[in-house]
């Protein structure tokens, strides 16, 4: 257990922190844990953290990280729980395990990820589940889960996965992605799937499909009733009906592939 | 050995080792899942002329289903394991994919043998289809005029045993219809096993080639016909009017020990001579299943 003793003045880059083989660490090597912060250098984790416990694939951060950037990057086992807000690139390339927030999350959570599940009890910023600034595929597999709001443009470029918003979703929600799902509970900013190839944006909420996306029929789609049955084993607040309900398919984006699809829960 | 007066015979059933998957087959209603079942079942009790071998484990209600509807469970059995895929994709293709309202997952989702079947049907859906994972579980899409075919991309296949089997020796047909009809109804719904003829219940039990022709792999088992007890070397005894079969097929032993000791049980009736069971003195299967050891302990043959 890792307890923040006081909050940084400067952001710390913390994408190394998790790539070490904590299963195995003694409590003395865990304090010498190298972290970077920005304007000063390299630090040890025990002059920032008070370090207890040790030989653990269970880690638990307890403070405001808000300061905190890439905390988990690449992680591709065991389980990190963050008790407080998390700053920007959680989860960043991460391979495999779980990690937990139960605050808010910076820019980027999820970043590029490619397997595991990354659990937000609260909201995240922009870019969540998506794409570094110009790079081509967000995330590539795996589950992000946002039981508040997402910020601009979560899943974007996303190639497959799962992103799940408990609350509203930013603008540009699923842009440019290429496959994959994102499932939004609340409300769907402006331009949601803009761009897609093949992704699939589920609406629970509110959503106005862009104008190149076109109405193709209302069904039940079947894979939904066990989407929606997983998400509900994961505490998201799925109702009866939207389990049995009709949703409105829109395909596209027809400006490109126009494989995509948004599903649109109707109560009609 | 003895139950309730019918004479248990101190021999064995001989049964072979084959492929199985077990399929789960949703649908709107009990009514849509059982419509698929029985035709992907229907014209499968007996690999020698049906390629596979299949028939409907049990009903499953809503909340034991992956989608949340009620469905069936069957069990698909063949020879070898290149088959089984083969006959999956032709099956599934043809009556569940077809049948309205169906979805079909896998019901053997820890066994680590995977044969792709939704992995060949996507391409029904000409570029149309689409995958999704779920729970790190690929399932395709497929477009149909109703709306939208779901099917798991692979299956679970694992080793299991075919041809456990026991034989009702009666002194009239009606006799050995109603001991048949009893056992099948004890045996319903029992987990792992399928009886795989009409009814649950054969009539044509065979022997392995023919007297007459070298290209026939099985023929009527003359021995156990009561037209034929004076012209051939007959098994049976003095009384015995009319014989039947119940051939049991199980995910492994035990389940088929437990069936055949249930239905034997509840086979042993007025106007039951005996109940005996078929074999190869050995030479054939490797799963010999004792009825006096079943029917004393239960264990598996």
């Amino acid at each position: 257990m890792l307890t923040l003793k006081t909050p940084p003045h400067a952001a710390v880059d913390a994408s190394a922190l998790l790539l070490q083989p904590w299963a195995d660490l003694p409590a003395s090597a865990i304090s010498r844990l190298p972290l970077r912060v920005e304007g000063s250098g390299p630090a040890a984790l025990g002059d920032l953290f008070t370090v207890t416990g040790e030989r653990s694939a269970r880690v638990r951060l307890i403070g405001d990280l808000s300061r905190f950037e890439r905390v988990g990057a690449e992680l591709a086992d065991g389980e990190v729980i963050i008790e407080g807000d998390v700053g920007p690139g959680v989860a960043t390339r991460m391979r495999g395990g779980r990690i937990a927030v139960t605050g808010n999350a910076g820019w980027g959570a999820g970043l590029e990820m490619a397997g595991g599940l990354v659990d937000i009890g609260g909201s995240a910023g922009p870019r969540a589940g998506g794409a570094a600034l110009g790079a081509k595929r967000g995330m590539t597999g795996g589950e992000l889960i946002l039981r508040g709001s997402a910020g601009a443009e979560a899943g974007a470029c996303m190639r497959r996965g799962l992103v799940v918003i408990g609350g509203s979703a930013g603008e540009g929600v699923g842009r440019a992605s290429i496959a994959g799902t994102v499932v939004v509970f609340g409300t769907a900013g402006p331009n949601p799937g803009q761009w897609s190839k093949r992704g699939t944006i589920v609406a629970l909420g509110s959503v106005t499909p862009p104008a190149t996306y076109r109405y193709a029929c209302t069904y039940r789609p079947e894979y939904l009733g066990l989407l929606l049955r997983h998400l509900g084993s994961r505490r998201l607040p799925v109702t009866r009906e939207q389990l049995t309900g009709s949703y409105r398919r829109y395909s596209g984006d027809l400006a490109e592939l126009g494989a995509g699809e948004i599903l649109a829960w109707t109560t009609n | 050995m003895n139950i309730r007066g019918v004479l248990i015979e101190d021999t064995f059933a001989e049964a072979f080792t084959m492929r199985a998957a077990r399929l789960v087959i949703t649908g709107a209603s009990p009514r849509w899942a059982m419509a698929a079942a029985l035709k992907l079942t229907g014209f499968a009790t007996s690999v020698i002329g049906c390629k596979c071998e299949a028939g409907i484990e049990r009903e499953l209600a809503a909340d034991e289903t992956p989608d949340g509807r009620p469905g069936v469970s069957v069990l698909f059995m063949t020879m070898s394991k290149d088959d089984l895929p083969k006959r999956l994709i032709e099956r599934v293709g043809q009556t569940v994919l077809t049948c309205p309202t169906t979805a079909c997952f896998d019901g053997l989702p820890n066994v680590p043998d995977r044969v792709g079947v939704g992995s060949a049907l996507r391409f029904f859906g000409d570029g149309f289809q689409a995958s999704k994972v779920i729970a790190g579980e690929r399932y395709w899409r497929i477009p149909v005029m109703e709306g939208e075919f779901l099917v798991q991309e692979k299956f679970g296949m694992m080793k299991a045993v075919g041809g456990g089997n026991f034989l009702i020796l009666a002194r009239s047909a009606p006799a050995a219809l109603a001991a048949a009809e009893a056992a099948v109804d004890a045996m319903a719904g029992l987990t792992g096993v399928f009886l795989p003829f009409p009814g649950g219940v054969v009539r044509s039990g065979s022997k392995v080639g023919s007297r007459r022709s070298k290209t026939m792999i099985a023929s009527t088992n003359d021995a156990y016909c009561p037209t034929l007890r004076a012209v051939t070397k007959t098994d049976l005894a003095e009384g015995i009017n009319s014989v039947l079969e119940i051939v049991i097929n199980g995910l492994d032993a035990p389940a088929i020990s437990q069936a055949m000791k249930v239905g034997i049980d509840a086979a042993c009736r007025d106007d039951i001579v005996s109940i005996s069971a078929g074999n190869y003195a050995g030479k054939l299967g490797p799963h010999h299943f004792h009825l006096r050891k079943i029917m004393s302990d239960g264990a598996a043959g």
